[in-house]
Order: structure tokens, then C-alpha cells, then sequence
């Protein structure tokens, strides 16, 4: 019990002096997270809105693989794209290796599949007047979707928190891509899992508390537009 | 001429949910389509709000006929024509910004858009809920709101889809008012359905009947499923599930529907000696007024409804719980 203690006072000492080894690399992480979260999105939701309003063949199925990649383990996407980007790689000659750019790949990869379905199952549950309104109002084809989105801007708003819950906490991808260079592609969890393997426990602590505080301050943040939302 | 259709058909699965031959309506009118639950109104107004597409045939919009696979036409075409849908439904929002949503998209100026608001709202009479939620509202205010919302639109038409049906006396009132005010005084043409025989003759200045994806020459009602049988003397007869016998003229057998028209029955005091073919005894159960004629439900082991006109009901002294004949001439019964 001693060890945490100790470890999580040190561990808000150092937060309050706002260390700048601790900045770096909360800066890292959240720039990595927040650029694979916003690219998640902008492909996401319209994929699902696509999805789930467009009639295709074969519409059961991408369903049901979206639904698997929900669950595939972030080493799986790490060796995966490893495969394309290392040297021997079909990219190998972009030099994407070990970069930001790849963490923030293989988090796409993570959670476009997250964004896409979350955004199918809002947007299937919203009534079909509100379409038949909006066209019967006047609205062109964009302006129909707006409102639907709009309509389903809970759920959308959920599957954003999800995918950047999701990315901020994964270390996996960023361990395997990243390559954990410090200052440079070193993020929370990263550096916290080689601060365990060294036996140092109080940036290891420091940096859990500022994850959850980050996500916490994100659920309020979004929380904002879900409750207005439900106007 | 505002709306000519030609044998339009309209399917989903294979089930045929319209199929109407030809039907001509008129500009500045207020039309009504009567017809029972899934006689295809709901469809046929969708169609002519340009939001379905017809699975056959051909439709003229102001003489232009409509081609249903040129987008830009469809929404040129959505601006003058507007949708109220049985259970109208509003955006997430305030009132306000409901009623204002058609002029924005229509770029409306800011200012003008808050003018035209405000006196749509008051219209209809929910000005005093600008700053509502639209979701908080009761169905008939729901209902209200999405008149003032239409009304926005500027539209040349406007189709309701059973505007009363889901709203309580006081608003049904309201909005029958609300109706023939847009009509008369900004000359929209008003397309309504109902399945409501008196308010139909009480709102529209002409009615189209409907009854299973037709036009029907009149209302289809009391309608029956029986069968027909034969006798020994190669008479038809229906037979309904009460035992009532009628006698009949059709080619067809095995199970049938009839429908028996209101105003081709006639009723007596006393039962007609001789007595002749299709007559029953029955108790006079509810008499309701309806313009110039009276309808009559009077229980013969079935509920029948028949007209009368008022002349024929003052001079027979008619009571409830009276004993009275029913006669059911062979032409005011359509087996089909």
C-alpha cells in the first residue's frame, strides 16, 4: 500500500510542477489520439450513414464485418500495418515507420469500425418522417442528411467518445508503430508500460491520472452537445 | 387542371397497394380521399408529394407531366407541393426554429424569417410556444405547429394525411378552421384523407372515394365477407356470418365481400306486404345528422348504415330503440 501512496503523491507533485518530460509526452498522446479520432470521424459517420441508408447487396455482411473488427486486439493492427510500412513493406519507402503517422494509421484502423457502426446503429434507429419532412420541406439531398445526423447526434456524439477512449488508452499500436521514441512518438500509456519495466512507478502513476483526467474532461466536453442534444 | 394520373400503380413485395386507372383533380379545391384503413391513401399522397416514386404509370403536375427519376425536377416540385403526414413529426428544436427551418433553407432573410414565424404561429394559434421544445408538445399542438411549418414553405399545395385522425375534439376543430382559412384565403389547394365520411362532406368541396388501391364510383360501406350459396331454384343468395340470407345478382361463388351502398336502402315503419325479396327486421340504434340526410344504424343481427334523406326521415317520426324494415333492393348490393 506504501508503494501507491508514495507513488501517487510523488506522482501529483509532479504533475503540479507540470515536469516537462510529463508534457512532451501528454502532448504526444493527445495530438496522436485527437488526429486519428477526427480522421475516424470525417470517414465514420458518413460510411455509416451510407450503410445504413443506402440499400446494397451484401449490406448484412459489411455489417457483420464491421462488427468483428470491433474486437480485433491492437497488436493484430499493429503487426498488420508493420507488414505494409516497414522497410520491406509495399509503403516502406515513405519512412512511416516508428513515426506519429503511424500510430495515428493504425488508431484509424482501430476505430473507423467503431465510428461506422456506432453511426449505423444511430442512424437506424431514427424515425423515417424525419426524412419525409425534410424533402417535403424543401431540403436537397445534403440538407436531408444534415438533419438525420443532426436527429442522430447522441449516438454519433457517443461513438466519437468511444473511439478517443479507446485510442488515449491502446498501447499496443503505438508500442508496435510508435516504437516508444521518447519525445517524439513516446505517449502515456507507452511510456507508462516502460516505466513499469523499470520499476519507477511515479511517472507510471502521474501519467494513469492524467489519462483519466484527459478523459474526463473530454466526457465533459462532449457531454455539452449530447445534453443539448435531448432538447 | 392540378393533378392528372393515368394508370398508376404502386407495389411493395408484389402486393399492389394502388392501382388507380385515372383521376383528375382540380386547383384551388379542397379535395377530400375517403377510404377504410388500406385502401392506399397514404401512398397516393406520397406519390403526389413527389417522396415515392410510383412503380407504373404516368402523373401531370400542372399539365407538366412528372418524371420521377430527374432529381432537380422532384425538389422543384417539393417546393410547391408539401407533405403533412398523419403523425406529424418536428425536429429536435424549439418551435420557433421548426416553423423557421423551410426559410432557411429557402434563404430567407433573418429578419423576415422572425416576421413570418411569428405570425404563422399565430395562426395556428401557438404563439405563446415560440420558446417551446417541439417534443413536449401534446399531438394536436404537434399537428399545429407542422401546419405553421408547411405554411412556410409558401407551397401551392398541401396534402394531409388524416389531419384529424390522432387529435382530440378541440384541436379537430382548429384544424378543420386552420383548413378552410388556407384555402380561402391564401387559395392553396388543400389535399386531405380521411376515413371519416362527415367530415369529408363537411371540408371538401368534392370527395374522391377510395377502396383498395381504386376509385370506387361511391364510399364502399358496410362491408361484409360471406359466401354465396344457390337454392333449388338457382337463386344466389350471400350469406353473412349473422344467418342474414340476401338475395343477390353476380356471377361469381365461394367467398365474397359485399358492400351494401347506404342510400339505396330503404326503411319502413311497417314491413311491405306483399313482401318481397331482402327485407329485415331491425332496431333503430343511433340517427346521426348529416346535412341533408340522415343516417340511420340500425341493428339487423348486423349493424347497417343507411341515409335517408331529411324529407323521408321528418314525415316517418322516427325514435331510437325502434322497431323498423329494412329493405335491401338487389342494386344497392356490389359483391366483389
Amino acid at each position: 500500500m506504501d508503494l501507491l501512496l508514495d507513488s501517487f503523491l510523488s506522482a501529483l507533485l509532479l504533475i503540479w510542477s507540470i515536469d516537462p518530460e510529463l508534457l512532451v509526452i501528454v502532448q504526444v498522446s493527445l495530438k496522436v489520439s485527437a488526429i486519428s479520432t477526427l480522421i475516424a470521424g470525417v470517414v465514420g459517420i458518413p460510411a455509416g450513414f451510407l450503410i445504413a441508408f443506402r440499400p446494397f447487396r451484401g449490406k448484412r455482411l459489411v455489417i457483420t464485418v464491421l462488427n468483428t473488427l470491433l474486437a480485433m486486439p491492437t497488436v493484430v493492427i499493429g503487426l498488420f500495418v508493420y507488414a505494409f510500412i516497414s522497410r520491406r513493406g509495399i509503403f516502406g519507402a515513405f519512412d512511416l515507420l516508428y513515426t506519429q503517422k503511424a500510430i495515428i494509421i493504425g488508431q484509424m484502423i482501430l476505430i473507423i469500425p467503431i465510428v461506422t457502426t456506432f453511426t449505423i446503429a444511430a442512424i437506424s434507429r431514427i424515425d423515417e418522417r424525419y426524412r419525409k419532412t425534410a424533402l417535403t420541406l424543401g431540403a436537397n439531398v445534403f440538407q436531408t442528411a444534415l438533419i438525420i445526423i443532426r436527429e442522430a447526434r447522441f449516438g454519433i456524439v457517443a461513438s466519437i467518445i468511444v473511439a478517443f477512449g479507446r485510442v488515449i488508452a491502446e498501447v499496443g499500436i503505438s508500442m508496435m508503430l510508435g516504437g516508444n521514441a521518447k519525445g517524439f512518438t513516446r505517449t502515456m500509456t507507452t511510456a507508462m508500460a516502460l516505466e513499469y519495466d523499470k520499476g519507477e512507478f511515479v511517472l507510471s502513476v502521474a501519467l494513469g491520472i492524467v489519462l483519466l483526467m484527459v478523459s474526463f474532461g473530454m466526457n465533459v466536453f462532449f457531454n455539452y452537445f449530447q445534453g443539448k442534444a435531448r432538447v | 387542371m392540378l393533378y392528372e394520373l393515368k394508370n398508376l400503380k404502386k407495389t411493395y413485395n408484389q402486393r399492389t397497394v394502388l392501382n388507380l386507372e385515372s383521376l383528375k383533380l382540380e386547383k384551388n379545391k379542397v379535395l377530400g380521399l375517403l377510404g377504410p384503413n388500406g385502401a392506399g391513401k397514404t401512398t397516393l399522397l406520397e406519390i403526389m408529394a413527389f417522396l415515392t416514386r410510383p412503380s407504373a404509370g404516368d402523373i401531370w403536375f400542372e399539365k407538366e407531366w412528372v418524371d420521377f427519376t430527374n432529381g432537380k425536377l422532384m425538389m422543384n416540385l417539393r417546393r410547391k407541393v408539401v407533405l403533412i403526414q398523419q403523425q406529424p413529426i418536428l425536429f429536435t428544436t424549439t418551435v420557433f426554429k421548426n416553423v423557421e427551418y423551410p426559410l432557411k433553407i429557402r434563404k430567407t432573410p433573418k429578419a423576415e424569417r422572425k416576421k413570418i414565424v411569428k405570425e404563422l404561429l399565430k395562426l395556428v394559434g401557438m404563439g405563446m410556444f415560440e420558446h417551446a421544445s417541439a417534443h413536449k408538445l401534446s399531438g394536436g399542438e404537434t399537428h399545429r405547429v407542422a401546419i405553421a411549418q408547411v405554411l412556410a414553405c409558401f407551397p401551392e399545395v398541401i396534402l394531409m394525411d388524416e389531419p384529424t385522425a390522432s387529435v382530440d375534439v378541440e384541436n379537430q376543430i382548429n384544424i378543420e378552421r386552420i383548413i378552410k382559412e388556407i384555402n380561402q384565403k391564401k387559395s392553396i389547394s388543400v389535399i386531405f384523407t380521411t376515413h371519416n365520411m362527415i367530415q369529408a362532406s363537411r371540408l371538401a368541396d368534392k370527395t374522391v372515394f377510395l377502396f383498395e388501391g381504386k376509385v370506387a364510383r361511391s364510399i364502399y360501406e358496410n362491408i361484409f365477407s360471406s359466401h354465396i350459396e344457390v337454392d333449388s331454384n338457382g337463386y344466389k343468395y350471400c350469406v353473412l356470418h349473422s344467418g342474414l340470407k340476401l338475395r343477390v345478382s353476380s356471377q361469381k361463388s365461394g367467398a365474397i365481400r359485399i358492400s351494401i351502398d347506404p342510400s339505396a336502402v330503404k326503411l319502413n315503419k311497417k314491413e311491405i306486404i306483399p313482401s318481397i325479396h331482402n327485407s329485415f327486421k331491425g332496431t333503430l340504434v343511433q340517427l346521426t345528422d348529416e346535412q341533408s340526410r340522415v343516417r340511420a344504424l340500425v341493428d339487423v343481427g348486423i349493424p347497417l348504415s343507411i341515409l335517408i334523406p331529411k324529407e323521408v326521415f321528418k314525415s316517418l317520426h322516427l325514435d331510437l330503440g325502434e322497431e323498423v324494415w329494412l329493405n335491401c333492393p338487389k342494386e344497392s348490393i356490389d359483391v366483389f
